[in-house]
């Protein structure tokens, strides 16, 4: 009983440990190589504060191995845990700038590198390369936890069972919360979620820290349940393990990784039975090739991510008039995106652009183009490939900086603000491919844009759970009504891979409808969409036109154009050369035939 | 201070400098055009090494022939690897990350299989002699001129690692193979578009890469042992030079790897000799929270 009790702790320690990396990797995309040496600094630390004070008449006091602070178990693991939170936000710090994933990798790989060398060295801290011993068992109440004995290691199984439990609780809470939604944004689209007025950064760090966190926490019980150990034990080999596990059992999936702990948790007791020690690279050729034989033939794992999602009942906006008379938009209530008051607010020309220029080493992509968006029109940017017109957005966006000139909004210049800030004023774009999350439903790809989300702050989640719930309520609410406008509120509830591209657009343009602001920027809205389609593309961007939306769009399709536009105006060069209603620049031979070729 | 020291360690330093330059040009080439974070640059690393060491013991090759062997070893697993872990993952159109998970796999399995097939133990390279017994393959003299000292191997370092950096930036800049993998590098969709076969490319970046990563594997087996064990740290520390002379420019990665190196070794006149990986892991920390782009390289547009 006792061999099995010590083989479920083992696996329960991997398990709490994949668990919470699949909130960095599964949910946001990010790797950390660096959880072994987390878990150590976790377990030294709360090994050094509950090991006994040293006793002053003993000789061996002086070397300081094997004695500490004389804690309790439970303050100590609560350090354990604050100071591998904090360690992660130092590792990370450089990462705050370069926000792109392989940072992470380069910084985690070298600290788990440079990690296990201070462990080895800091004999104070870790007793050096011998490790420390002695760490007091566990106690509750006059019940011991040691793992010595046979009994006490089938209670301290029971324990870590708990406590895996609760760590699953914890991810799954953040994963399926509106924080969680966020996360999943953000893997595979870096860009996407600054676009929606989002920061993505804060979220990242902060998930690394809580899974570095959770990391230092399962540190600390695997000291009380080793009561020795050396520094060997947090090798790289370890961040690889946990990594498979999350990998083997499916990313973003907590039921994938249970299983896949079980499976490569298990393997290594049994292949000691079988083979001994020559068991031990066994279990890592199996593990490693697993990983790639994954990739390969099955990326999503054992258990994809969806599998087990329940299909609800769709229920579509029961308030929602699909007739729209532009004076009643969608109800935002809490979560409009309150925007600071202009002086010039009732301004008709809402975006005012002047001689925005910008070269790529040498090369004029926008030689200083002027022009102004009408609130509450739908005007067009047309021209022919390699006019611009992407750039500008780009540009009033704030993805690319002007090399000079002036982008106001209701008189504020917006030149020079992240991307981020610039759509908290007002203005929200969609790109030329839908950077959708196909493996979310297409009520949570809307609902993420949705500004103000409680629940995407993981205080409230913790400190006002009720509130984030009843505000998730409005929000799914309000995403369903965007969808609703749309006419796609019936596939609410499906997951993005299942729908026709044509949908997947008007589900696009329903989430810049959620983020509430008032200047859309459409990046070819119709590219790619079967001809059926492009008529419901049309009747869904004129009703952006209704709810008062000001509309500007770079469009190829002369005919949608044609049948939308309220104003057009034609670039080359990265500068207008024209400016009109449609009818009057398709009748200018000269234009057609920049535009057409001869 | 003490000159005399200072000097030994600066000699130290461009020696393993020289040496972490190395190992980042070859990761550096595979990253620069193909974006994976190849951690299993690991295994054209030890394959060298073991590749040299069984040919010479099993095949009875001469020392030359077997260190030749080793790099042909290094290229095949280099390739293989290519081949496939990375080709079928990109046919499916899989992630950078994916690519990353397909490294980690092969990097964790692939020294345990040594271990399996060689034991655990460390093997040092040794050659038949005229009289048909297996002796030291190599006498590692050590030259000494006052006080200065340095091994032959140390001095072949130095000499081989920037010969062969400076042959694969030549490569890289004036022949046309070369220009292919900066026109990939550069701007993947144009490359392609104007019939550069981007599988082509790939496949010379990695021979190359695990070509110089060979190279580094017989310098480390000469030395010390082949041990199953003897490539990751090594990588690692390539990475961190890519990142911190410069991702983009193999020039600046190679000078990355000699401040590194430098900075390593002199770091032991102020602390004891194990802290150098520390040393690293906080120079690349530095470096990119006050120049992000490297320390020679360019800031990105």
């Amino acid at each position: 009983m006792g061999y099995y009790a010590q083989i479920a702790i083992n696996i329960l320690i991997l398990m709490s440990l994949a668990v919470s990396l699949n909130l960095l990797l599964g949910y946001a995309g990010r790797v950390s190589m660096a959880q072994a040496v987390l878990f150590g600094i976790g377990a030294f630390t709360a090994a050094r504060l509950v090991l006994p004070k040293a006793d002053a008449s003993s000789a061996v006091a002086a070397s300081g191995i094997n004695y500490g602070l004389g804690w309790h178990w439970l303050p100590a693991t609560v350090v354990a845990i604050g100071v591998t939170f904090v360690a992660a936000l130092i590792i990370s710090l450089p990462a705050i700038r370069l926000i792109k994933g392989e940072y992470l990798i380069l910084l985690t790989l070298a600290f788990q590198l440079g990690g296990e060398q201070i462990l080895s060295v800091w004999e104070g801290f870790t007793g050096g390369p011998f490790g420390v011993a002695g760490i007091p068992p566990l106690k509750i109440g006059d019940t011991s936890f040691s793992t010595l004995r046979e009994s006490g290691t089938i209670l301290y199984a029971g324990l870590m069972l708990v406590i895996t439990i609760i760590v699953i609780l914890i991810s799954w809470g953040l994963g399926e919360s509106p924080f969680g939604r966020l996360l999943k944004t953000i893997r595979g689209n870096e860009t996407l979620l600054p676009s929606l007025g989002k920061n993505p950064i804060r979220p990242e760090l902060l998930t690394f820290g809580i899974t570095a966190a959770i990391a230092g926490g399962i540190g600390a019980f695997f000291a009380y349940s080793q009561g020795a150990m050396v520094p060997g034990n947090f090798s790289l080999d370890l961040s690889i393990l946990v990594i498979s596990v999350v990998v083997l059992g499916g990313t973003g999936n907590i039921a994938g990784t249970i299983v896949g702990a079980i499976i490569l948790g298990g393997l290594e007791p049994i292949l000691r039975q079988v083979l001994g020690d020559e068991g031990i690279p066994w279990q890592r050729v199996i593990y490693g090739a697993a990983l790639v034989l994954m990739m390969i033939i099955r990326p999503a794992g054992l258990i994809p991510e969806g599998a087990l999602t329940r299909i609800r009942k769709p229920k579509v906006a029961k308030s929602f008039d699909q007739n729209l008379n532009g004076a009643q938009g969608i109800q935002f209530g809490d979560f409009t995106n309150k925007r600071s008051s202009s002086p010039e607010e009732n301004l008709s020309e809402v975006l005012v652009i002047e001689d925005i220029k910008k070269s790529f080493g040498g090369l004029s992509a926008v030689g200083g183009a002027s022009f102004s968006l009408r609130k509450g029109q739908i005007t067009a940017l047309i021209g022919p490939n390699g006019a611009g017109k992407t750039t500008i957005f780009n540009m009033i966006t704030g993805t690319l900086s002007c090399d000079s000139g002036s982008i106001k909004l209701r008189g504020r210049e917006l030149t020079g603000m992240p991307t981020y800030e610039i759509e908290r004023l007002g203005i929200a774009r969609s790109f030329q491919d839908v950077r959708l999350n196909e493996s979310m439903t297409v009520l949570d790809n809307v609902a993420v844009a949705v500004p103000n989300q409680p629940g995407e702050k993981i205080f409230n989640l913790i400190l006002h759970p009720l509130k984030s719930r009843k505000a998730e309520k409005s929000v799914n609410q309000i995403a369903l009504d965007c969808l609703a406008v749309l006419g796609v509120a019936q596939t609410a509830h499906e997951l993005v891979r299942n729908l026709s591209y044509g949908d997947q657009k008007l589900v696009a343009i329903a989430r810049l409808l959620a983020t509430d602001c008032d200047v859309l920027l459409l990046d070819e809205p119709t590219s790619g969409v079967d001809p059926g389609s492009v008529n419901l593309v049309i009747e869904g961007v004129s009703k952006l036109r209704d709810l008062g939306k000001t509309v500007c769009l770079v469009e190829h399709s002369v005919h949608f154009v044609e049948r939308l536009a309220d104003h057009a105006i034609f670039l080359d060069q990265g500068v207008v050369i024209a400016e009109g209603t449609v009818a009057e620049l398709v009748s200018s031979a000269e234009l057609t035939e920049l535009y057409f070729g001869n | 201070m003490n000159f005399e020291l200072l000097a030994q360690l600066t000699i130290a330093g461009i020696v393993l400098g020289s040496f972490y330059a190395l190992l980042g040009v070859s990761f550096g080439l595979v990253y620069q055009t193909s974006k994976i974070f190849h951690l299993a640059n690991a295994i054209p690393f030890a394959a060298g090494g073991y590749g040299a060491v069984w040919s010479a013991e099993v095949l009875h090759l001469p020392l030359f022939v077997a260190l030749a062997f080793g790099l042909l070893m290094a290229v095949v697993f280099g390739l293989l690897i290519l081949f496939l872990g990375y080709f079928p993952v990109m046919r499916r159109n899989g992630a950078l990350l994916s690519l990353f998970l397909v490294s980690l796999g092969i990097t964790v399995a692939f020294p345990n299989l040594l271990q399996i097939v060689f034991g655990t133990e460390n093997i040092p390279l040794r050659t038949y002699n005229s009289e048909g017994e297996l002796s030291s393959a190599f006498d590692n003299r050590v030259f000494s001129s006052g006080f200065l000292t340095i091994t032959l191997i140390d001095v072949l370092k130095i000499i081989v690692s920037w010969v062969l950096i400076i042959a694969v930036v030549v490569f890289v800049k004036r022949t046309r193979s070369g220009r292919s993998i900066t026109a990939l590098r550069t701007n993947p969709t144009m490359a392609t578009a104007v019939g550069i076969d981007r599988k082509r490319v790939y496949i010379l970046v990695f021979a190359l890469g695990s070509f110089l990563a060979g190279v580094a594997g017989l310098f480390v087996t000469a030395e010390f042992v082949a041990s199953p064990v003897m490539a990751l740290q090594w990588t690692i520390v390539g990475f961190i030079a890519v990142f911190f002379g410069g991702i983009g420019s193999l020039v600046g990665t190679a000078f990355g790897g000699l401040v590194l190196g430098l900075l390593s070794s002199l770091s032991s006149l102020y602390l004891p000799v194990n802290y150098s990986p520390i040393v690293v892991f906080a120079s690349l920390f530095i470096i990119l929270l006050i120049r992000p782009q490297g320390l020679f390289g360019k800031a990105s547009v």
